[in-house]
């Protein structure tokens, strides 16, 4: 494309945004909120993600043994479970050790140290960690038909729960999206078709001394693609300070959650919203001019 | 070359504009179309630059065929024809110049040439002092010289011209009447829809007559006639 042509298309679409002052400022907001609002979903999902990543990570099948079964039984039962196939890691730890956890991680509570002291109600038994999580149940079902172990702690059913979580707020977030883009799509549309009415006489001069359809057409479609990036720019901005906002809220409020970081969470929607702010700006404009443009 | 074949124009409503019309208008003629009004002078017209499409016959100009060719190929038909209108539809927001230049910009032309071309083209029609004013501030002639020149920019090889003089009085008139052989003469095609009488009469150029959508009359230098 020559310069002069480019240069004949950045005004006009200048030109055109400028004049429409109030209605370019409606729709550039009605597709920053809608970008938004997909943002606020796809921030929930990577949190949810994260959460239900770092609780996986950190879930471990914690198995007990009775008391009365003699130590080397217990190894060659960890041996045994080494070798499963969904089992990543086993560790042994004596009741001794699990004392010693107990007491490290309640240091103020005197009356259950002074018990663990006296007589340690505490049982040995295994770390385990398996390959997956959805191993977890399958780990535990093996366990369980051990007559050795007197029982079986597991977190797996909080991951399964935040993972099912995850995909419910996934599907609600596309559906609400869905409904928006078409509003936000109409919107954008209708700001092109006023800007494509304002210059009905000069789009009827074109056509007659016989201008092509794409080089009427591309001031408005820049029109639209403009409307959709100042739109998604806008709405990474809000998400940006907003998220900076929720994480400080956060770390006050609930101190142990694991927050997804910042450049998690950009990292997931900035692209989204410049895509779908691009594609909304251009449909919404090549929607606006198709029925006008015709010869 | 201009040709018609069996060209019939039968617009929605029924109603039917032009009926079996044959005609044949070679370049560097000057051509006036006449008729009373209603009798499908602007349908004729239409049909040239392709605004509207035969109801049924064909239309050739150069090498186009009107009712065969793709949509995509009209600007290329168009970029061979100026045309003009009796409501000039000039852009208020521009001056003369700007007017004028905008036909060129929009066909890609460069700064250079847009400089060069404008204002010998305005010189042409009698403009060349007028080219920063704005529309509302011309008279309906000066308003008109506009859109000729507007016509002319790109250098058509066809100037088509639905009631140049329709809202201008008898001297104005006749002055863009000899605007138009001027350029008829520098080697336009000139084809006229008109029912200014005195003007026809006046050139003597070829009168196509056209009555309740039928040529009814085809003269080389010819009058406007009796019927009309
Ligand atoms: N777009 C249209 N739709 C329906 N009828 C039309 C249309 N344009 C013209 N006509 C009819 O066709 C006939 C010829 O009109 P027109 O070509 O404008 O004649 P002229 O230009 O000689 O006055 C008239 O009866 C007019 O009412
Ligand atoms: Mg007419």
């Amino acid at each position: 494309m020559k310069p002069k042509t480019l240069w004949y298309f950045g005004r006009e679409t200048g030109y055109g945004l400028w004049r429409n002052g109030w209605m370019t400022l409606a729709s550039v907001s009605t597709v920053a909120i809608s970008l938004f609002v997909l943002a606020f979903f796809i921030v929930l999902s990577v949190n949810l993600n994260h959460v239900a990543g770092v609780l996986e990570s950190e879930v471990e099948v914690r198995v007990f043994i009775h008391q009365h079964v003699p130590r080397p039984r217990e190894l060659k039962l960890m041996n045994q479970a080494k070798h499963w196939p969904e089992v990543r890691q086993i560790s042994f730890f004596t009741k001794a050790q699990a004392a010693h956890q107990l007491q490290s991680e309640f240091p103020d509570q005197k009356d259950l140290l002074q018990l663990i002291d006296q007589s340690n109600p505490l049982f040995d038994g295994f770390d385990v960690y398996t390959r997956k999580p959805t191993q977890i149940a399958q780990v535990v079902r093996k366990f369980r038909a051990s007559p050795l172990i007197q029982s079986v702690v597991y977190e797996g059913v909080v991951a399964k729960r935040i993972n099912r979580l995850t995909q419910v707020v996934r599907v609600v977030g596309w559906g609400i999206e869905a409904l928006l883009a078409l509003a936000t799509l109409s919107i954008v549309s209708n700001t092109i078709r006023l800007a494509v009415f304002a210059r009905r006489r000069e789009i009827g001069v074109m056509k007659l001394v016989g201008a092509t359809d794409w080089f009427i057409r591309w001031p408005f479609v820049m029109e639209g693609v403009v409307l959709g990036l100042v739109g998604a720019a806008t709405a990474d901005v809000s998400v940006n300070y907003g998220y900076r906002w929720a994480i400080h809220a956060a770390v006050t409020a609930m101190p142990f959650w694991p927050v997804a970081p910042l450049s998690l969470v950009l990292q997931h929607t900035v692209w989204v919203t410049v895509a779908t702010g691009l594609f909304i700006g251009a449909l919404g404009s090549l929607v606006a001019v198709r029925r006008f443009l015709r010869v | 070359m201009i040709r018609l074949e069996q060209v019939d124009k039968r617009y929605g409503n029924g109603h039917v504009a032009l009926s079996g019309v044959n005609l044949v208008i070679r370049r560097g003629e000057f051509v006036f179309v006449v008729g009373p009004s209603g009798s499908g002078k602007s349908s004729l017209i239409r049909l040239l630059y392709r605004e509207e499409l035969p109801s049924s016959g064909d239309v050739y100009i150069d090498q186009f065929h009107l009712t065969r060719m793709r949509r995509s190929q009209v600007p290329r038909l168009r970029r061979q024809l100026g045309v003009v209108f009796q409501d000039v539809k000039l852009l208020p927001q521009r001056t003369v110049y700007q007017n004028v230049a905008f036909a060129m910009e929009v066909l890609g032309a460069s700064s250079r040439e847009i400089q060069k071309r404008v204002p010998a083209v305005l010189e042409l029609v009698g403009l060349a002092r007028r080219k920063d004013s704005f529309p509302h501030q011309l008279s309906g002639g000066e308003q008109q010289r506009v859109g000729i020149a507007r016509a002319l920019i790109n250098n058509p090889v066809y100037l088509i011209a639905d009631e140049p003089t329709g809202n201008l009085d008898p001297d104005t008139a006749s002055d863009i009447m000899r605007l138009f052989l001027e350029i008829n003469r520098r080697g336009a095609t000139v084809i006229m829809a008109t029912h200014a009488r005195d003007l026809v009469n006046q050139v003597q150029r070829r009168v196509i007559a056209i009555d309740h959508g039928r040529v009814v009359r085809d003269e080389l230098k010819g009058a406007y006639g009796h019927e009309a």
